[in-house]
């Protein structure tokens, strides 16, 4: 199994992620169909934030449109199921699931599948796509590093 | 019925009616100009009444996006502003970068159109196909630094971009610049005093809209052919690594960077300013515009010191020339120092170089007098003067800064007494960190062709065919290969075909609405009309090849030319600086001047199909690019 990581110190903010990830879901190139975002903080930080799967929407959803794929341990939305309601982006505590505001439902990061396409796009390696062990080292460094600046 | 790559709309805003609406784009029109400058070409024909003041409510400022801005095209984080120029009274056009125009297109809109001026300062915010005005009067006075960050704050939690103008475009600096939030700049031709004499402090946008695909499967293919291409010109160049000021150390020892006020083409102390030295010492990071995969801008600091800045994006190879080089500093933290400034203040930074270069030379040789310095100090190699002279300029605080913030030609020509013969623009633009003596001589023509003037970049560097010896796929056009001797006057026909060539396939950035970056290198390692052509193509969903597509850009500079034409510019104005027919001093190029300029403009002129004696497009060739429309508008030639 594997995580998908950021590395923000690679990050120059272009945003390739961001439209590679609404054209695999849409089809289109818009921020708002994005379920990865890329936040600048004034002097130094390019960060690309995405679900980390946590799972605290699932419970969260009155229809039961969220569960967890099996394969990818990625946390899906079942969009037939999905009424809109926003409970789970209320519920979702670092703002990683949103409503689309074209098909008014609610959207996350799902992993492609397996095969991010952010991974895929983005021309600096700020985002890997890598076995889970390493991906869990990646993220506790990235906490105190942060803690750093 | 759908619109794919374009948002679709046109937003217009009149400031003295306070009066917003939109239409739809016209899709004749996209056919024939794309969008752009090319689109904006055709607006500013049909709705600009020639002659008027550019300072006036009647001049017009759109900002203007391609199709392919804000798509996963490598380099879309771009659109341009286009208006009559205060600086030079004809055909004004500024490129930049960053996140607006993408944001722009996810607002709804391809194009704002802004008419009138506003009874009092306001800014204009568009979100999610709303528009409006709103009261500036807390942000009017303010830094464009400061003027950002409140917007930012006030517009709420959500992705905004600005443009906006500093105290040097409220107070009409004629080339006053506009910056975004992130220290990108459209720079040239004045575009800020523009907005200042509109009363328009500043325009934010945001959008949660959508760019569609015609033919999914077909733009999956032309993409990624073009982001090959993209990583192979990030491979093949300093951009990625150095950024622009990459550059600085090459060009020097090629004895084509323009020093001290364009008397020499080499500065012994480039080293100390270059590309390298500004990563070594100053860099904090990397930054891209929008989609950007090659990321050439320089998050930059000075930590401490005389000339401490805070962080923000630092100087480009322009800058650095036109502050280092032409000034003879070769302090590079008071460059950054006095880039930031003019960032700030909302100053074009080549238009400023070459202002405070030429009065140096001027009072050198006498021609300003102790009355008009007024007490600045005025000498090469001082930091002092660089600074001291952008705040003269921006606030117009002495004689000598109101003076100089009309520009290099109106000084000029108010000094007298010779200070002509050191001023060196064309048609007002102020010359930039490029030679025709020691660069190149396609400079010669490209300088007193462009459409707007005396500019490096618009059409394109002309000098990528016989000083880089690149071929961009322009051989399908019959471009001479191989490349003549960069100093070769000899063979004007060559080198009249190349600088066209290069000229129509770098206007199809600004038509397209991504970074002209892009269109320098060889095929295979940039945007290639052919790839180009296929990428629109699959975008937009009718088929364009790149035949059209050149064709296309050809009409567009025409018209351009027309616009200009009608507004009263001719072969006379098709001129050199006197400075180009000096010879160089020193350096790698001692001696080289330009020797055969009519000669070249001719061939030029036959090349381009435009009348030997008066310069105008002749009516065939007006006929055979659809623009018939303007014969009659334009004098005979």
């Amino acid at each position: 199994m594997k995580g998908l990581i950021a590395l923000p110190e690679r990050c120059t903010g272009c945003q390739r992620c961001v439209l590679a990830c609404s054209y695999v879901h849409a089809q289109s190139f818009s921020p708002s169909k994005s379920r990865i975002w890329v936040m600048r903080a004034k002097r130094k930080i390019d960060f690309p934030v995405f679900c980390n799967q946590c799972g605290l929407c699932i419970n969260a959803c009155p229809t039961g449109a969220l569960y967890r794929d099996a394969k990818t341990r990625a946390v899906i939305i079942d969009e037939n199921r999905c009424i809109g309601c926003g409970f789970c982006v209320g519920a979702c505590p670092w703002g990683l699931i949103i409503l689309d505001p074209g098909i008014k439902k609610a959207i996350k990061c799902d992993l492609c599948g397996g095969n991010p396409a952010c991974v895929k796009e983005c021309p600096e390696k700020a985002l890997l796509f890598v076995d889970l062990n390493e991906a869990a080292f990646a993220k506790r460094s990235l906490f105190i590093r942060l803690m750093g600046e | 019925m759908e619109w794919y790559g374009y948002a679709g709309k046109i937003l217009r805003v009149n400031l003295t009616q306070e009066k917003i609406s939109s239409e739809l784009l016209d899709r004749k029109l996209v056919r024939e100009y794309l969008g752009g400058t090319g689109y904006a070409a055709k607006l500013m024909w049909d709705e600009l009444k020639p002659g008027i003041d550019p300072l006036s409510p009647d001049n017009l400022l759109i900002f203007a996006t391609g199709p392919v801005t804000g798509t996963l095209f490598p380099v879309s984080g771009s659109h341009d502003i286009v208006f009559k120029s205060p600086l030079t009274g004809i055909w004004g056009e500024s490129r930049c970068g960053g996140f607006f125009g993408p944001r722009l297109k996810f607002a709804g809109y391809d194009f704002i159109v802004i008419s009138g001026k506003a009874k009092k300062p306001v800014y204009l915010w568009i979100c999610d196909g709303e528009a409006e005005l709103r009261d500036a009067s807390h942000l009017w006075g303010k830094g464009t630094h400061e003027t950002a960050r409140i917007l930012l704050e006030e517009l709420g939690l959500r992705d905004v971009s600005v443009n906006c103008i500093g105290p040097a475009g409220e107070r009409l600096v004629r080339f006053a610049a506009i910056l975004d939030e992130n220290d990108r700049a459209a720079g040239r031709c004045g575009g800020g005093a523009v907005m200042g004499s509109k009363n328009l402090k500043a325009v934010a946008v945001s959008g949660s809209g959508e760019i569609k695909v015609a033919r999914p499967r077909e733009f999956e293919e032309a993409l990624s052919k073009v982001n090959e291409a993209a990583y192979k010109f990030k491979k093949a160049t300093v951009f990625a690594e150095y950024g622009t000021p990459g550059i600085v150390e090459p060009l020097n020892e090629a004895g084509a960077f323009p020093t001290m006020n364009f008397q020499t083409c080499y500065f012994e102390n480039a080293h100390e300013i270059g590309g390298e030295a500004l990563v070594k010492k100053y860099l904090i990071k990397r930054r891209s515009c929008f989609a950007c995969l090659i990321g050439c801008g320089r998050h930059t600091e000075v930590k401490s010191g005389t000339y401490q800045t805070p962080a923000h994006e630092g100087p480009e190879y322009e800058t650095i020339n036109m502050f280092g080089g032409q000034l003879l500093i070769d302090n590079l933290a008071a460059i950054i120092k006095a880039n930031y400034l003019c960032n700030d203040y909302g100053l074009d930074t080549i238009s400023t170089g070459n202002c405070i270069a030429f009065a140096i030379e001027a009072y050198e040789k006498g021609l300003i007098s102790e009355e008009l310095v007024g007490g600045l100090i005025l000498e090469w190699g001082n930091p002092t003067t660089l600074l001291e002279l952008i705040e003269a300029i921006a606030f117009k605080r002495s004689g000598l800064g109101e003076l100089l913030a009309e520009g290099v030609w109106r000084a000029s020509k108010k000094l007298g007494d010779g200070a002509e013969a050191i001023a060196v623009h064309v048609k007002g633009l102020e010359a930039p960190a490029h030679d025709p003596r020691g660069t190149s001589r396609s400079f010669a023509i490209q300088y007193a062709i462009g459409n707007r003037g005396g500019c490096h970049t618009h059409p394109n560097w002309t000098g990528l065919w016989d000083f880089g010896k690149f071929d961009p796929g322009l051989r399908s056009f019959d471009l001479p290969w191989p490349p003549i001797d960069r100093f070769d006057e000899e063979n004007v026909e060559k080198r009249a075909k190349a600088v066209k060539l290069f000229a129509l396939h770098g206007l199809c950035a600004e038509i397209l609405g991504f970074c002209r970056f892009f269109v320098e290198n060889n095929e295979g390692a940039c945007a290639s009309p052919k790839i180009l052509a296929e990428f629109i193509s699959a975008l937009l969903g009718f088929d364009i090849n790149e035949y059209e597509l050149m064709r296309i850009s050809e009409r567009v500079f025409n018209l351009q030319r027309c616009f200009n034409i009608r507004e009263g510019i001719g072969r006379k104005d098709d001129a050199l600086p006197k400075r180009f027919f000096e010879p160089i001093k020193s350096g790698p190029t001692k001696g080289q001047y330009v020797k055969n300029f009519e000669r070249l403009l001719e061939a030029f002129y036959r090349e381009a199909g435009w009348d030997a004696a008066t310069g105008i497009p002749t009516k065939s060739k007006l006929l055979e690019l659809g623009l018939d429309y303007v014969i009659n508008q334009i004098p005979a030639p």
